[in-house]
């Protein structure tokens, strides 16, 4: 009975788009998705507003805010592996995610009542950097858990896209609300809150805690079986694979900064940059993920990575072009596209059932780290050789990495096939 | 899912558009007068016309309207289209640095003698420092930009600094753009930040500005004309020329704290002396003649000798941005 009315959901929700068959994710993926786009919103217009509400209202110094954010992400990357464990353990991957997005939502209200105090902010930055430490890899792992083989990559898609669209409606929100109300910070505050607390009911009332495909006999895995993932090498050859790929990508960040000195000065620009690149991820998740699902994940992922090849190599010309600029934009909003989300997609086809949400916080952590390394390691060149030397070494680097990572990513995806 | 708990969540729905639209309404329906009526009151005569921005210390809404104070009374004000975070004024060209009553938009713009706004053109960050040349033919603006740090590195804050034409209120260059020399050899640092220009008084193309990369802060040298930047020595926040050019006053980083000492800087030597000022201040020092510098709490506007002699004294109380106004100056 139960089996039945799953498979039945898993093709219900295409009402949104016109050809029925565009998109084909079970209705858990939606909602999750729902989830994201609406805490996204939440999340995305208090922080839009954030910087001038501490300086003007507050009378803080923008160092301050700076120093708060940066303090939190190392806490987040602990937790999250954690999480992941725990709700494999505990096989509550929906009530331990329930328990990440609760933790935004009351630092929403935890704003309201005490958003007067640059202290209060710092705490409750802190609250939703880790409430999404917490809710990352079981969210992660129900989404590949409400999946099928074939539509993995196009489930990560639908949930990337939404949740692309509540970032970039979030600012618009705020901004809408102070054009109708000048300067009512505890307005934005307040919708805010009710944003996330919609987000939170969408996640408890309407997302199925046991997807069809959700372990539910057997004893639950242990700690040592978690921890064995790391010697399993269908696992090891992705986490390796996944190392070496985010250690050769420069990130988004420095990637604008380099291209804002390479086109003609216009400061009208700049704020552009961003906006370019995130319509380009909305707008190809899902496209993205269809054809990894079609294609094969392996060969859209490593394209994806191929992508900043299109980048690396405007940054090593003097001079960008408008038309150029856009083309490189939307080549970094393929890369997002083609990269974290199908890679998680590539990390649930390869993982056990049982282990999900384990695998895939590790991985998360991983690549993370591989970022950090990968941003610290620009930087330093940067200084050192210079911006174009320091690109040449990452380009050979990403071709280098490509290389390794094919064999390793082919590798974990047909053995997992095969088990 | 049961058809129970769509009712549910349709129903928390309908209740948070209602509950949200409701208080927004209310908000935006509410008496919200954004520009204070605070005004600056002397507390001491400066010899010289003071142009400020007005501070209410009790009601910390957005934006202070612009206050000429000439031998201990106010001789002029703006009206309410001319409320400004930072303002600057030279040879009949004025610069306001302000934010929009909605808060969420950053605005420059131009003015006359008669504290009238010209041209208006939008920001793209928080305002934080205004300059104009003592010719009146360029502007310099800088602000802080949110969202723009980058991973892995300790200055997770950014500053755009740009050069602005005063005559047609378009930015001409961004120092980000410009080319940093360091003991004559290129230099550069993906963390580079610029803020706080000063022009040379004798010559507009030359100017001063903060270099800051990882924990350093360079006082540079700059030409507008060959966009070049040369580092001269470390330790100075932005920095302010004497009307004879001679001296630098500049705020001074305690350590890696975010509290400053006010120094002045020999331009010859680059040696540098602190002046009586004990507090932390974060302002752009203003010059009140060769020996005497104006500057701001934030709240109230002080006086000290340049020299590190004697002591700081009130001079304006509830104002911020301190303008000299020059002799010849009609206002």
């Amino acid at each position: 009975m139960y089996q039945v009315e799953a498979s039945k959901a898993l093709l219900k929700p295409r009402l949104w788009l016109r050809r029925p068959e565009a998109l084909r994710v079970s209705r858990n993926v939606f909602m999750l998705g729902l989830t994201s786009m609406l805490t996204d919103v939440s999340s995305e217009m208090v922080a839009t507003i954030l910087p001038i509400y501490l300086v003007f209202s507050l009378g803080a110094s923008p160092l301050a805010l700076g120093a708060i954010d940066g303090t939190y992400r190392g806490a987040a990357a602990v937790v999250q592996v954690a999480a992941g464990f725990v709700s494999d353990r505990w096989r509550r991957h929906k009530q331990v995610a329930e328990t990440g997005y609760g933790f935004s939502a009351l630092g929403k209200v935890a704003l309201v009542a005490a958003g007067n105090s640059v202290g209060g902010i710092g705490a409750i930055v802190a609250f939703d950097r880790i409430g999404k430490g917490i809710r990352t890899a079981p969210r992660d792992a129900l989404i590949s858990l409400s999946s099928t083989r074939d539509n993995l990559a196009t489930s990560f898609g639908v949930h990337r896209a939404l949740d692309s669209v509540g970032a970039f409606l979030g600012p618009l929100v705020a901004f809408g609300i102070l054009l109708a109300a000048p300067a009512r910070f505890d307005a934005v505050f307040f919708v805010s809150t009710l944003f996330a607390f919609l987000g939170l009911a969408v996640l408890v009332l309407t997302v199925q805690g046991k997807p069809w495909r959700a372990p539910r006999e057997g004893t639950p895995p242990s700690f040592r079986r978690a921890a064995g993932l790391l010697r399993e090498s269908r696992f090891v050859v992705l986490l390796l694979a996944a190392l070496v790929l985010s250690l050769t990508s420069v990130s988004d960040a420095l990637i604008y900064v380099g291209l804002q000195r390479k086109i003609d000065f216009d400061p009208a620009v700049f704020p552009l940059l961003y906006v370019v690149t995130a319509v380009a991820f909305m707008a190809l998740a899902i496209p993205i993920g269809r054809l990894a699902d079609r294609v094969g994940r392996v060969p859209v992922l490593l394209g994806g990575f191929a992508m900043l090849f299109v980048d690396y190599a405007a940054l090593l010309t003097n001079h960008v072009s408008y038309v150029g600029l856009i083309v490189c934009l939307v080549a970094l909003g393929a890369f997002f596209a083609c990269s974290e989300g199908v890679l998680t997609a590539v990390a649930g086809a390869a993982l056990p059932d049982d282990l999900q949400a384990s695998g895939i916080g590790i991985l998360i952590t991983v690549v993370s780290i591989g970022n950090l390394l990968s941003s610290l390691a620009f930087g330093a060149l940067w200084v050192t050789i210079g911006l174009q030397q320091a690109v040449v070494v990452f380009a050979v680097g990403l071709a280098v990495a490509l290389l390794i990572a094919t064999p390793l990513l082919v590798r974990s995806q047909r053995s997992a096939l095969n088990g | 899912m049961g058809s129970r708990n769509v009712k549910i969540l349709v129903a928390l729905v309908v209740l948070c558009v209602v509950g949200g639209g409701v208080y927004v309404a209310v908000a935006a329906l509410a008496p919200n007068e954004t520009s204070t009526d605070a005004n600056p009151v002397a507390a001491a005569d400066a010899d010289v016309p003071v142009m400020v921005r007005a501070v209410d210390p009790a009601d910390t809404r957005l934006n202070g309207r612009v206050f000429v104070v000439d031998d201990g009374t106010v001789t002029a004000r703006s009206g309410k289209d001319l409320t400004c975070e930072r303002v600057y004024y030279a040879a009949g060209n004025g610069l306001c640095l302000g934010v929009a009553a909605s808060g969420v938009e950053y605005t420059a713009t131009t003015f006359d003698s008669r504290l009238r706004p010209l041209h208006t053109f939008t920001l793209t960050g928080l305002p934080s420092r205004a300059r104009v040349s003592s010719d009146g033919r360029y502007g310099a603006i800088t602000v802080f930009v949110a969202g723009d740090a980058y991973r892995g590195s300790s200055a997770a804050f950014s500053t755009r600094t740009y050069i602005v034409d005063m005559a047609t209120a378009k930015p001409i260059a961004q120092l980000e753009q410009f080319q940093v020399l360091k003991e004559g050899k290129p230099f550069e640092a993906v963390d580079f930040n610029f803020w706080g220009i000063t022009f040379d008084p004798m010559d507009s193309n030359r100017f001063y500005a903060t270099l800051g990369t990882g924990t350093h802060h360079y006082l540079v040298e700059g030409e507008v004309s060959t966009r070049e930047l040369k580092v001269l020595r470390d330790g100075v926040e932005c920095p302010s020329l004497s009307p004879d050019g001679r001296q630098i006053a500049f705020k001074s980083r305690i350590g890696t704290t975010d509290t400053w000492r006010l120094k002045v800087l020999d331009v010859a030597t680059l040696k540098d002396h602190p002046v009586a000022e004990k507090r932390s201040i974060d302002d752009q020092v203003e010059w009140l003649n060769d020996d005497t510098l104006v500057y701001s709490n934030g709240t109230n506007v002080y006086t000290v000798p340049a020299d590190g002699s004697g002591e700081a004294k009130l001079l304006i109380r509830d104002a911020s941005s301190p303008v000299r106004i020059e002799s010849g100056e009609k206002l």
